[in-house]
């Protein structure tokens, strides 16, 4: 099928991308449900303190503004974690890093690894809890860095690894 | 910084030895380091008497001496009127000029520092500059990483035959600042650079077009000439709007001035009463005519002193050099294979004209690496500069692909979001003003007819092409401009769908690349097509990501 898309062109249509093919580690559900939990208990007891203390008249638009955080919570923490399991994917070829990630707006971004300038990987404290580490390969355009985010930690330290010494191969990065 | 400290410079040192391999501690050169005569054990690139090649530290120009302190005393010159006008009206005039002794003493030693702990040399491969008088830093770059040099003068450097050099390596706002060389060095310096240039990296064949004019004799810089200016490109100058930042400048220093003089209000009152009385559509006409010619007057000023002997060149060695300005002389010089595309930008009020205005996209050259190479100017003028300049030549000519009727049906709901504003904003003045209420649906079909308006004309200017060597990508609504970008400068690919693009099937297709502005997006392209126009500009690289579209391609309707 790969060779009609190359013999046909670009006018040809109805081609996509293929899904990159891991997924990222099942950990990172509950890690960014608490992630959520945390950042929203905050921003929702300071709003309650507002909204049923401290107002001295609980007009009708601030109670819209309290449910629409209620219910920015309800969101974050119950849906979008799992979106974002469903959505994120990652792989590592031997030409080139793809990942795809987001979950309103889905982003597929693929670097040649001929182009790869650093590979960073990054482990937060919630993040060491859950045993999960994200990896950010960037090129030499700061529009294009591929993160992939949340796998466990032993396959973020193979695949940094693996990046590291094949991009030490080549040379050049289209500066 | 690992460098033992220098003993303080200012004292008067005596004549320097000759300066082989000299360690980087003695006492740094004074008078004329350029007149020196070069190292005898300099690196094999034969280079002129002036150029600061060896392992001996140069430093500024003396004439920094001067022009430093002129500089912080001119910068500091308001503040000091107002401290003296203060003193002086409190009574204390003796203060006044006390201070005013002091502040400018200050001023005068502020101004000379940079002379005296600024060092730089070349040296083993790298262009090395040492900063700083008690955190002292060294700034290396290999030399073979230059990527452009420009000379910058203002008037008061051009007085004293002095030149800013900044030099751009690959790494993008890392600009190494040399504050200032005397002319002729920093013009040594440049040659040197850039000749280094062409002896350390092997050029890859730049899009193919065979070998430049390279004369033989042409060493000092002459090349091929690509534009010169024209004056009767002037008649564009009103119709660019790249000058409102000076008439902004111009009118809040104005406002100043008008603020700080003492009017009798009531006189004002009497006056503006009259006036109002006699004659308002008049006086608004005249308004007009007044800020129009004003408008006029300050535009063509500021392209004369922007654009005068404006020159582009292509030189032997492979560098694009651009000069141009008549009271500060700017000099741009870029590698041309770090060229790695063009942008032609048409403002609306240009467009009504048929004019245009010219970038090029580079990497490690100043301001976000996109740099301004033609003033407004006829289009079909940035057409055939742009073509020499990526020599390609139908980039900025071919028509653009359209995307399609989902991607214009999604250009004009797009746009909606300024009518609903615009109603709302109708609405709640109706409400509060107690406007009569029919104003409220006039003026939401008026917006919403401007703004499908605005959608259609974005839709016309969308649209891609590929050519041999060149993606282009078509934007904007009012502001059309077309991005060329080199295919070999491509260096990844983002295809991002929001939730409203998804449905209807469209992507951006995102090429990012390390030159200009770091990427270039192709917005609402149907799926098969962005995926298809990745594969075409950078063959193989896609290959195992390609899938036909039919065994179950989601909830992406993709028709055609």
């Amino acid at each position: 099928m790969t060779e009609t898309a190359e013999t046909t062109g670009a006018r040809d249509h109805g081609l996509r991308l293929r899904e990159p093919a891991h997924r990222v580690s099942p950990r990172a559900v509950p890690y960014w449900t608490v992630q959520a939990l945390i950042v929203h208990t905050i921003v929702l007891a300071v709003a309650s303190t507002v909204y049923f203390t401290l107002l001295p008249e609980r007009w009708w638009w601030t109670t819209v503004i309290y449910g629409l955080l209620a219910l920015q919570a309800l969101v974050d923490v119950l849906v979008k974690p799992r979106v974002r399991y469903a959505v994120h994917r990652w792989e590592v070829t031997p030409t080139a890093v793809v990942a795809r990630r987001g979950w309103l707006t889905r982003e597929q971004r693929i670097a040649p690894l001929s182009r790869v300038q650093t590979v960073d990987s990054l482990r937060g404290a919630l993040m060491r809890m859950f045993d999960l580490a994200s990896i950010t390969v960037t090129t030499a355009s700061a529009a294009g860095p591929v993160s992939i985010d949340c796998v466990d930690s032993a396959t973020a330290e193979r695949v940094v690894a693996e990046l590291t010494e094949i991009t030490g191969r080549d040379e050049g990065d289209a500066t | 910084m690992t460098e033992p400290s220098l003993p303080p410079p200012q004292g008067k040192p005596a004549d320097l030895p000759p300066p082989q391999g000299q360690p980087a501690d003695l006492p740094p050169p004074q008078g004329q380091p350029y007149d020196l005569p070069p190292p005898p054990d300099a690196p094999p690139p034969p280079a002129p008497a002036a150029v600061p090649v060896g392992e001996q530290w140069r430093q500024l120009d003396p004439r920094m001496l001067f022009l430093g302190p002129a500089r912080t005393l001119l910068s500091l010159a308001v503040p000091m009127l107002v401290a003296v006008f203060g003193f002086g009206q409190g009574g204390g005039s003796q203060m006044a000029v006390r201070f005013a002794g002091l502040f400018a003493t200050l001023a005068v030693l502020f101004g000379l520092i940079p002379w005296f702990t600024t060092r730089y040399r070349v040296t083993s491969g790298q262009l090395q500059v040492r900063r700083g008088l008690l955190n002292r830093t060294v700034l290396t770059a290999p030399l073979d990483r230059v990527r452009s040099v420009d000379l910058e003068a203002g008037v008061l450097h051009r007085v004293l035959g002095l030149a800013k050099v900044r030099i751009g390596t690959g790494v993008d706002d890392t600009r190494i600042e040399l504050d200032s060389l005397g002319r002729d060095a920093a013009a040594e310096l440049r040659r040197y650079l850039l000749r280094r240039i062409e002896q350390t990296v092997t050029r890859p064949a730049a899009a193919g077009v065979g070998p430049e004019a390279t004369g033989p004799a042409e060493e000092a810089g002459e090349g091929t000439e690509l534009a010169r200016i024209d004056w009767s490109w002037l008649r564009y100058a009103p119709f660019s709007l790249s000058s409102l930042a000076v008439v902004a400048g111009v009118g809040g220093v104005g406002s100043q001035v008008l603020g700080d003089v003492d009017v009798d209000e009531t006189v004002v009152q009497d006056a503006w009463g009259w006036l109002t009385a006699q004659a308002v559509p008049l006086l608004v006409l005249a308004a007009v005519l007044l800020v129009l010619l004003a408008w006029v007057v300050v535009s063509t000023l500021n392209y004369v002193l922007q654009w005068w002997r404006l020159r582009l060149v292509r030189e032997p060695g492979g560098t694009l050099r651009l000069t141009r300005g008549l009271l500060t002389t700017r000099s741009t010089t870029v590698e041309e294979t770090r060229v790695r595309g063009a942008r032609v930008v048409e403002p609306l009020l240009l467009r009504l004209v048929h004019g245009a205005e010219l970038f090029t996209l580079a990497t490690g050259v100043g301001s976000g690496g996109t740099t301004r190479v033609l003033p407004p100017c006829p289009w079909t003028v940035t057409r055939d500069v742009g073509h020499t300049v990526l020599r390609s030549d139908r980039a900025l000519s071919v028509p653009l692909v359209r995307h399609g009727p989902r991607a214009r049906t999604r250009q004009v709901i797009q746009t909606l979001d300024g009518a609903v504003l615009v109603t709302a904003a109708l609405a709640v003045a109706t409400w509060f003003l107690d406007w009569p209420w029919p104003v409220v649906p006039a003026g939401a079909a008026v917006a919403l007819l401007l703004s499908v308006g605005v959608g259609l004309l974005a839709y016309r200017n969308l649209g891609h092409e590929l050519t041999e060597d060149h993606l282009i990508a078509g934007s904007g609504a009012l502001n059309r401009s077309r991005t060329v970008l080199e295919r070999g400068g491509i260096i990844g690919w983002v295809v991002r769908q929001t939730f409203f693009q998804r449905r209807r099937g469209l992507a951006t297709l995102v090429a990012t690349t390390a030159a200009g502005p770091e990427q270039v997006e192709i917005r609402d392209l149907p799926l098969p097509q962005a995926v298809a126009l990745a594969d075409a500009a950078t063959p193989g690289l896609l290959d195992e990501w390609l899938l036909p579209a039919g065994d179950g391609a989601g909830r992406g309707r993709h028709r055609s």
